[in-house]
């Protein structure tokens, strides 16, 4: 039985795969620059204090997660600074936008990082939410007569209902079949 | 009266900055609670302050069926489904990485934190994305009194055809879930029988000791 303070040790798997993935880290970030240069060097580089400003919170919060802070307190304030950094200047509709890109880029780590499946399927209803958002925003600030983002955000409503319905079943039958809800070890599709 | 309060700027940024904190401290929870049952319930409070926003943008109806859809029935559909399927691992254990010489290390955690670079790599390019030369075309007309009336019209005549189509797929959902769920019984009762036997006999001992 695990014990909730269990600790054990990794075997170093797939190691031959930190240089690509380095390689692939690089090309990322060359990436983004490439797409700052494109908006203009000095637009980027010497007036956008707020990317500045975000990176230093993110140095800020590293080093205090090395020295040994509270995880949840240090991502909280991180992306909580990060976020009224980048958006206190914006015009409201941006503000939304900002903030349903956010709770989406938290669903993407939230699904790809943790290893309980129904944390996974929580992730999932939380991009949907953050696409709830951007739709209800728009209707608002962009078509406020017609208002065809809220009849969108009905249907992924239902779709999100049917998803719940449909994940946790497949969950609760793999449990019973493997007796265990963790990611890596569902690996019945492997080939 | 609170439409005419909500419509100042000032109120309205205040109560945005209020709900979108309370989301991001709540769904940060969500992804770092390492406790899974503990995140479900913090679930509901995100959905709830996602409402909340909706409120703010002036979307009655929408904020109404979140509350009922996702805050109740989707939340405790899922904590229904962790309490029915975690037997002691409720807390992922933690992980402890071997030592490594510091360059074999330095790209361990770079491909341990990939899911981080991947969100925010896709958050920056979203917000660039958003922020960028051309501007929304903002819209100044008034929006109608009776929202729902608009939304309801439109579900029954120009959106009627995936309207039907949204009804087939939760009956096919429903029917799949019910289908995925079932507890097959000839196969797992000469295992549970067993079992049952083997508590039982278990009892008799324990009271024939005492």
């Amino acid at each position: 039985m695990n014990t909730p303070n269990q600790t054990m040790t990794r075997p170093a798997r797939g190691s031959e795969l930190g240089p690509i993935l380095a390689v692939l880290f690089v090309a990322l970030s060359a990436a983004l620059v490439g797409t700052f240069a494109g908006l203009g060097h000095e637009k980027v580089i010497a007036h956008r204090f707020d990317f500045w400003f975000c990176a230093a919170l993110a140095g800020i919060g590293w080093v205090a997660r090395s020295v040994g802070a509270n995880k949840g307190v240090v991502i909280a304030s991180t992306v909580l600074g990060c976020f009224v950094m980048l958006t206190c200047y914006q015009e409201p509709l941006v503000r939304y936008l900002t903030l349903g890109a956010l709770l989406f880029a938290m669903g993407v780590f939230g699904m790809s990082k943790s290893r309980n499946a129904v944390r996974v399927l929580m992730s999932i209803e939380l991009m949907l939410n953050a696409v709830n958002i951007n739709l209800i925003a728009f209707s608002k600030y962009v078509d406020p007569v017609q208002l065809k983002g809220q009849v969108f955000a009905i249907f992924i409503l239902t779709v999100a209902a049917a998803e719940a319905a449909v994940g946790l079943a497949i969950v609760l039958s793999l449990y019973r079949n493997t007796s265990t809800v963790d990611m890596d070890k569902f690996n019945l599709l492997k080939w | 009266m609170l439409g005419t309060l909500l419509a100042s700027p000032s109120v309205e940024t205040t109560l945005f900055y209020l709900l979108s904190t309370l989301a991001i401290c709540l769904a940060v929870g969500v992804l770092v609670d390492r406790v899974v049952i503990r995140s479900g319930f913090i679930l509901i409070g995100v959905f709830g302050s996602i409402a909340g926003i909706f409120l703010l943008l002036s979307a009655q109806f929408i904020a109404l069926a979140q509350v009922m859809i996702y805050a109740v029935a989707i939340t405790l559909v899922i904590v229904i489904a962790l309490m029915l399927t975690n037997p002691r691992s409720e807390s992922e254990p933690l992980v402890k990485e071997e030592e490594l010489p510091p360059p074999a290390a330095f790209f361990r955690s770079l491909k341990n934190n990939f899911p981080l670079w991947v969100s925010i790599m896709s958050f920056v390019t979203i917000y660039v994305a958003l922020t960028g030369e051309n501007h929304w075309p903002i819209s100044t007309e008034a929006a109608p009194i009776d929202s729902v009336k608009v939304i309801g019209e439109q579900l029954t005549t120009t959106y009627a055809i995936p309207f039907e189509f949204a009804s087939v797929l939760l009956l096919a959902a429903l029917m799949g879930a019910i289908m995925l769920a079932k507890n097959d019984k000839s196969e797992v009762s000469a295992q549970t029988e067993a079992s049952l036997l083997e508590a039982k006999k278990a009892e008799e001992n324990l009271a024939l000791s005492r």
